[in-house]
């Protein structure tokens, strides 16, 4: 029964850094996030009170994850996939839709997202796998196949939801992990070759909104009040923020709603807008120091099964940071994914938070395991 | 895991922190070039789309008249409006509206259903439907307030004032002319917006809080005897079945109008299922043959040239003369032997007049038509003026040059006939008419003052006196044609005419529609009020004496009576002898004007009265007149002093007085 013996020594070696790190970031978020939702006067509940409450809620996770050590919850990573699967296969029939796709589960008052959930679950089943398939040398395409089919089965189940960016980051979560852990360069040869004939095909699978926002990528002006208004009304928030930005609640693009999603997937303008380059370059730092770190545990873990993990959560982080803030600034295709910790969204931030207590529960660990 | 795995993984680890120090650098390369790069042009662009300017229009301008009563002003008036996108059953919405307002079912169905998020149901309507209709609380059915333009004495002046339209946009008269000093300048006001194009309560930076304060105009007219005019011409009109009549105060020394009016009247505050033939302000934009009106303007220019003097005697022709191929009669076949200038004009003697004309010649005669002002615009400040017709003088024929000396063949208009006349009252010199006094700003102070302005003197003072003085007589005299335009004890000069209408049909002139008028001023020698009255085509009463005097002497001597009451030699009423113009509103006035202060209980003193003047008089104590003849009182029973009882009867006896 180790995973419930207390140990004393898991206080001791708390990685405080990267609960710092972590509130910090999320302390930013609800800020902001009450001003975006400033001028929003409707809602009953004001949304920053709502996401202080899912910090809260994440938190709990956070630590009731990081109690349970990590190889005892590998014990049961499949299982974990088999239930998320499972949930999202539930979506698909039962869940309720907004916005145009099916996503949402109710869970009594609550709706839960299980894509965001599927994120962490791939992590850790990848994880498991390759821990349970240790190879001295580079894997091949066949010892792959494996790997590739845990993500292929969420990542079929989410695309028809449909929801892009999310199915899109389980690829590149898989795609990070195999580089990560090593690919002989002839099975990676014929991957690209193949994905890259792929591409046109794959072109027609894809919705019309979804191409839109594809063409419009390449040209926003084309189409200036729909496809494209959103990143231009971002992009003109961003600049219009300047050095040192409007202050805050003072940014106009955002209280006068120029803004479209302005909780959620595009919060970053409203940030750079009432905070300037300033904030912003204070922003990104301190994602660059929370990649920093998860990269540093990942590297000091004791086995390869923390490396993973903590490499995993790593890289979602980093990927999800990247994609959404290039995407506000109008370098990245517009793709629906939030901005870790500063997104509204209950769902992305229990698990983010969730993950983060593994991060936690990878770091604390090589201070008690013995080799 | 071996020492060389471990290197590897730190290898490998490196890798992909650099691979991402790489992509945060471009995302921090890109959000420098946004934010601090091209800050300004997108912070330009961004407070363009915040902001959206926006249009205030200032509450239309008051239009006051000359002691600050108000002729017409703004108010807020309820309109219906809807938002076709909210309306949930736009069938039983229609019905239930078209029923409230008593529109088309049909109409405001289609109104409703088009895809569009606003549309006007009705406009300015009764505070009871908009009652109603806030009762009824349909969703997207709105009543909202509009100011409304609103005339407080309805038809008073109503010619002159116009009317405005929906679009807060003056349509006739004043407020047509005046419209840009009424409307204002629109205030720009910068407003921030959202992305919906909702105008936000919040001013945007940088804005102009100046605000265009409206004008408000002040008239010249004075609507006390405004109303006077307009009641004593309706009752003519009545009286002598007109089918029309104009008349025109003026202050001939300043060219100012007092009081114009039209009978045809409307109300300007109901203009729905009107035509231009009600509103138009026939004053100014009716042309007619003026008649014998026209015989002191060649009388002034004939003394202007020496020609005649006023004993110079003129041989009349015993009521026949022929110029060409035309036989001239005096009006109503008189027959005049020998008649000096003055009596020319005395009797209006057609013959005389065509004689003088004969004397002065065409082209000297059309000079001085030319400078009284036919033929042209008099300038005034309203819309729609006609400049009237007087042929050009080479083209006279012998016939033609007869009959223009006595108004016949030219074509003028009533205010163009006045400003001559008031020309001759002013020493020759006419004064522009106008009626517009100056603008007014928000606090009713003259931010602007339009002064008497000259337009040309037409003859020396010696001769508009001399003139004068023989138009004192056509009124004066027993035997003057206008001696029903007499008033007690003001000298009156004045001119009667009756122009025969023109029988487009016939092709010559009719002698049963005629255009009687009196034109004229007082007192004599020092004029302050000139007026002039047409009736248009009056069935009793045709000759200009007797239809049209009577009506300026009404005029005239109310005028003495209420308002100039300083003007009169002798007052008819010890109790007025006051220098003050009292300021109060006109049905008072009238009304105090007969009520004695004396003891209430008691029989009144009608001595002296008129017969209007005593039945007033009357009126205030219930006291029942019974009246013989006409004039003024002479003698009454009971006397007056006597106690009043039970009975409350007196018998009055008039008399015109000579």
């Amino acid at each position: 029964m180790i995973f419930l013996k207390f140990d004393r020594r898991i206080f001791q070696y708390f990685d405080w850094t990267l609960l710092a790190l972590v509130l910090g970031i999320c302390t930013i978020g609800i800020i902001n996030i009450y001003s975006a939702g400033f001028s929003i006067g409707e809602r009953q509940i004001p949304l920053y009170l709502k996401q202080i409450q899912w910090v809260l809620l994440g938190s709990f996770f956070m630590m009731l994850i990081f109690l349970v050590d990590y190889r005892v919850i590998s014990e049961g990573a499949y299982v974990i996939y088999g239930i998320s699967v499972a949930l999202l296969v539930v979506v698909l029939f039962y869940g309720y839709t907004t916005h145009g796709s099916q996503r949402w589960i109710s869970l009594g008052g609550f709706s839960f997202q299980p894509s965001e959930l599927m994120k962490l679950t791939v992590i850790l089943a990848l994880s498991r796998y390759f821990d349970d398939h240790k190879s001295n040398e580079s894997y091949t395409l066949k010892e792959l196949f494996i790997p590739f089919l845990i993500v292929l089965v969420p990542f079929v189940l989410i695309l028809r939801q449909p929801d892009l960016g999310t199915a899109l980051i389980l690829m590149i979560i898989f795609a990070s992990m195999v580089f990560f852990i090593g690919m002989n360069w002839k099975s990676f040869a014929v991957v690209l070759t193949g994905s890259l004939m792929l591409m046109p095909i794959g072109w027609h699978f894809l919705k019309d909104y979804q191409k839109d926002r594809l063409i419009t990528f390449l040209n926003p002006e084309n189409d200036p009040l729909g496809t494209g208004y959103h990143i231009i009304q971002s992009m003109i928030a961003v600049g219009s923020g300047g050095i040192f930005g409007k202050g805050f609640l003072k940014g106009s693009q955002t209280q006068l709603k120029f803004l479209p999603e302005q909780q959620t997937d595009f919060v970053f303008s409203v940030f750079a807008e009432e905070w300037g380059f300033a904030g912003a370059l204070v922003l990104i730092i301190l994602f660059m120091s929370l990649i920093l770190w998860g990269m540093k545990i990942a590297l000091h873990s004791r086995d390869l099964l923390g490396t993973l993990i903590a490499f995993g959560i790593t890289a979602l982080i980093s990927w999800e940071v990247f994609i959404n803030i290039g995407m506000v600034l109008g370098i990245l295709p517009v793709v629906g994914i939030p901005l870790p910790f500063l997104s509204y969204g209950g769902s992305a931030m229990i698990v983010l938070l969730t993950a983060i207590g593994l991060l936690m529960n990878v770091s604390v660990r090589r201070f008690i395991l013995q080799r | 895991m071996a020492v060389e795995t471990k290197k590897w993984l730190k290898f490998r680890i490196v890798s992909v922190l650099l691979i991402f120090l790489v992509l945060f650098i471009a995302l921090l390369s890109r959000a420098f070039q946004l934010q601090v790069l091209s800050g300004q042009k997108l912070k330009t662009l961004a407070q363009k789309q915040h902001t959206t300017t926006l249009q205030l229009q200032p509450e239309r301008g008051v239009i006051y008249d000359r002691n600050g009563e108000k002729l017409a002003a703004s108010i807020l008036a309820d309109s219906v409006c809807a938002d076709p996108s909210k309306i949930a059953d736009p069938v039983r919405t229609s019905r239930q509206i078209s029923e409230i307002l008593h529109l088309d079912n049909a109409a405001v169905f289609k109104k409703i259903s088009e895809p569009k998020s606003f549309c006007w149901l009705a406009r300015r309507i009764s505070p009871e439907q908009a009652a109603h209709v806030e009762a009824a609380n349909i969703e997207g059915i709105a009543v909202v307030k509009e100011p409304k333009r609103f005339y407080p004495n309805g038809e008073l002046a109503a010619h002159m004032l116009g009317f405005v339209g929906y679009d807060a946009t003056g349509l006739e008269g004043l407020e047509k002319k005046y419209n840009e000093v009424l409307k204002g300048k629109p205030e720009k006001v910068a407003w921030s917006r959202d992305a919906k194009g909702k105008k936000l309560f919040l001013r945007a930076e940088n804005n102009e809080t100046r605000k265009d304060e409206n004008i408000n105009l002040v008239l010249t007219i004075d609507s006390r005897i405004q109303y006077l005019v307009e009641t004593h011409l309706q009752d003519a009109v009545l009286t002598k079945g007109a089918k029309g009549g104009t008349a025109i105060v003026m202050d001939p020394k300043t060219g100012e109008i007092l009081a114009l009016a039209n009978e045809g009247r409307f109300n300007p505050n109901n203009i729905h299922g009107l035509t231009p033939e009600k509103w138009r302000n026939r004053a100014i934009t009716d042309c007619f043959d003026p008649g014998s009106t026209f015989k002191p303007f060649l009388v002034a220019a004939a003394l202007e040239e020496k020609v005649v003097k006023e004993s110079e005697k003129f041989y009349c022709e015993n009521g026949t003369f022929i110029v060409a191929d035309r036989t001239i009669h005096e009006a109503n076949r008189q027959r005049h032997g020998v008649l000096t200038v003055a009596d020319i004009l005395k009797y209006s003697s057609n013959i005389g007049s065509v004689k003088i004309a004969q004397k002065l010649g065409k082209e000297k005669f059309a000079k001085y038509i030319e400078n009284f002002g036919f033929g042209m615009k008099t300038g005034i400040d309203l819309p729609g003026e006609s400049a009237g017709l007087v042929r050009p003088v080479h083209k006279w024929t012998k016939v033609d040059a007869a009959t223009v000396a006595f108004g016949q063949g030219v074509s003028v208009t009533a205010i163009q006939l006045i400003t001559a006349m008031s020309a001759i009252a002013n020493n020759g010199v006419m004064m522009k008419p106008y009626i517009v006094r100056g603008f007014a700003d928000k606090n009713d102070r003259l931010i602007k003052v339009y002064t008497p302005t000259v337009v040309r003197t037409v003859v020396s003072p010696g001769v508009a006196k001399r003139l004068t003085g023989m138009l004192t007589e056509v009124v004066g005299a027993v035997d003057g044609t206008g001696k029903n335009a007499r008033i007690v004890n003001v000298a009156v000069a004045g001119k009667t005419g009756t122009s025969q209408k023109f029988d487009f049909a016939r092709g010559v002139y009719s002698s049963e529609k005629v255009r009687t008028s009196f034109m004229g001023f007082f007192p004599a020698d020092n004029p302050q009020i000139a007026i002039l009255v047409i009736l248009d085509e009056p069935q009793r009463d045709k000759w200009g004496g007797v239809a049209a005097a009577p009506v300026f002497r009404n005029i005239g001597d109310q005028i003495l009576n209420c308002f100039k009451t300083n003007i009169r030699e002798t007052p008819v009423f010890e109790q007025e002898k006051t220098n003050k113009v009292e300021l109060v509103s006109a049905r008072e006035t009238l009304i105090s004007a007969g009520a004695a202060a004396d003891d209430e209980s008691v029989m009144p003193d009608f001595f002296n009265l008129t017969i209007r003047e005593a039945m007033k008089k009357a009126k205030t104590r219930s006291i029942e007149l019974r009246i013989s003849g006409n004039g003024w009182a002479v003698h009454q029973y009971p006397q007056a002093g006597t106690p009043l009882g039970e009975e409350r009867v007196c018998s009055v006896t008039f008399e015109v007085e000579n």
